[in-house]
């Protein structure tokens, strides 16, 4: 009963934001990374690495934790393969942890620099940032070819960090 | 298995028969032995001790500190700075410290002072670590006079004595107000005495290290890593320095182990030869010679751990600690945090008593295998 609350309250806050598209991001906040998260896509256990960790919050309580930008995104971009009867729209919020602040910031308005000498736990990673002016100093410190938005990325890209 | 404890029990109860028959020469063993073991597990346990309080301290410990160097002396940094580092990317904060030492010439005592960044005493007011209370003699609400920079003395109201939970952290420490401090040492005002960062991620040291010294050519960042890894290399140079002393006397006893670990006496192989011609079989006899190695080498590992325990924690290590501690002078009273790692004392064990006791069977099982006529005659 107890345990049940905080999926309850997701699914409360969730319904709340249902009404605007992505609002819902503003609403929800991201969890807490438990022990025995493991990564859909690698299998790692996403505790180990929290200065890359991010998640995808589904409108119906679910979370998932990612070991990384990347592999968030290769579940983003296939959730027919990942989350089989779960679409696009059945996501609530998408958090990403910002390079610099080590806080979760949001995955869908991020801006993330490829290519950059920053390794995550899986080799070559998106870095995530909350702001644009923080993403270019990155990108100038750290060799970055190139600052991406959500609508970027796609698996050919993917692909190509693996 | 009753009859297997038996067996054990009355070879054990022979072998310490044994044993005590050449009291002398067992007894003269078995103090070098625990000496040894004595020497070698205070080293350790004190080592290990002072790290874990060293690390403690440094725990809380900001991720960089930036000092300034004049002619590669140390100098005070302008307050200026902050702004310039406070903008890198990754910093969350830039704080300027004001601490410093201080040497009192009428009580030959050093004292450090620090402005606390979180509820200074107001002006006029100290608080005082325990040693200082006590050196001072004073408690809160007393009245101290310090002598100043210009050689002026200063009177403080005492505001409180500081709890000491670590004795290494708070001990020497007077705490005071910005302005007092100023006027106190003749720092100037815009200066500090360091500079602390806030870095979230520490991938970004080397980064923010790199920009800063670009910034400001005379500045010379300090990573927390490097003053961890400092501590690390002087505590380990210095159980490193007590180790070699003592090697010589391990080295000693190793001689005088092995000679009588392996080569049995006359005595002894006549003994293993009318054992073995009353009937006993040759496991038998290897057992009690197990037994007898085990015997001397569990009581001496078991004796000297004790012993070193409390001479490291109960006597602040007394025998030892003026080489070990080196800057320990400051503190008339320094207690260590008891603390046993269980990896260090297996590793003790697996370096003294089972060697030992592996020596002893070797020659004794030769012995053993002879004929008893031979070894008798």
């Amino acid at each position: 009963m107890v345990g049940k609350l905080p999926s309850t309250l997701a699914l409360l806050l969730a319904l709340i934001s249902a009404g605007a598209a992505l609002a819902g991001t503003a609403d929800l906040k991201p969890h807490k990374i438990g022990p025995k998260d493991k990564c859909p896509v690698c299998g790692m256990f996403v505790s180990k690495f929290p200065d890359f960790a991010a998640e995808i919050q589904f409108k119906d309580g679910a979370v998932v934790h990612f070991d990384g930008a990347k592999d968030m995104f290769t579940y983003y971009l296939n959730l027919s393969r990942y989350a089989p009867g779960r679409k696009t729209a059945d996501i609530g919020a998408v958090f990403v942890t910002d390079y610099y602040d080590l806080a979760k910031v949001d995955g869908l308005s991020a801006h993330y620099v490829v290519g950059s000498d920053v390794y995550g736990p899986m080799g070559r990673e998106l870095i995530p940032f909350g702001s644009e002016s923080k993403a270019g100093d990155f990108r100038k410190d750290h060799r970055g070819k190139r600052t991406i938005r959500l609508r970027d990325v796609t698996p050919i890209l993917l692909k190509q960090l693996d | 298995m009753a009859h297997m404890i038996e067996r054990h029990r009355h070879i054990i109860d022979f072998t310490l028969a044994t044993l005590l028959r050449r009291k002398g020469k067992n007894g003269g063993l078995l103090l070098v032995y625990t000496l040894i073991i004595f020497v070698l597990a205070s080293v350790i346990f004190f080592t290990e001790a002072i790290k874990r309080e060293a690390m403690l301290v440094l725990r809380d410990s900001p991720e960089i500190i930036v000092q300034r160097t004049l002619a590669g002396r140390y100098q005070t940094v302008p307050i200026s700075w902050c702004d310039g580092i406070g903008s890198i990317r990754g910093v969350s904060s830039v704080q300027p410290r004001l601490w410093g030492y201080h040497f009192d010439r009428t009580r030959r005592a050093n004292y450090t002072f620090m402005v606390p960044a979180q509820a200074p005493p107001q002006s006029g007011h100290v608080d005082l670590g325990s040693a200082v209370a006590r050196i001072q003699g004073a408690t809160a609400g007393d009245t101290i006079a310090l002598q100043g920079h210009d050689g002026a003395p200063r009177a403080f109201t005492v505001r409180k004595v500081l709890e000491s939970e670590s004795q290494l952290l708070t001990a020497d420490l007077i705490l005071i107000s910005e302005r007092d401090y100023r006027d106190f040492s003749g720092l100037p005002a815009g200066q500090a005495t360091d500079l602390v960062l806030q870095v979230r991620n520490q991938r970004e040291y080397a980064t923010i290290v790199e920009k800063i010294a670009r910034m400001h050519h005379d500045a010379r960042p300090i990573l927390r890593s490097e003053i961890l890894r400092t501590y690390d290399a002087v505590f380990d140079w210095r159980s490193g320095v007590m180790i070699v002393i003592f090697s010589a006397a391990a080295l000693a006893f190793l001689i005088f182990a092995w000679d009588k670990a392996t080569g049995l006496s006359a005595d002894e192989r006549t003994e293993i030869g009318i054992l073995k011609a009353v009937g006993w079989e040759s496991s038998d006899i290897l057992l009690m010679k197990f037994w007898e190695g085990t015997a001397i080498s569990l009581t001496a590992f078991m004796v000297g751990t004790i012993l070193a325990y409390v001479h490291v924690f109960l006597t602040s290590a007394t025998l030892f600690a003026p080489v070990l501690k080196g800057w320990s002078t400051l503190y008339p009273y320094f207690r260590l945090t008891p603390w046993l790692d269980f990896r260090q004392v297996a590793t003790l064990f697996l370096l003294t008593v089972v060697p030992y006791t592996i020596t002893t069977i070797v020659p004794s099982w030769r012995a053993a295998t002879i004929d008893p006529d031979v070894v008798m005659r």
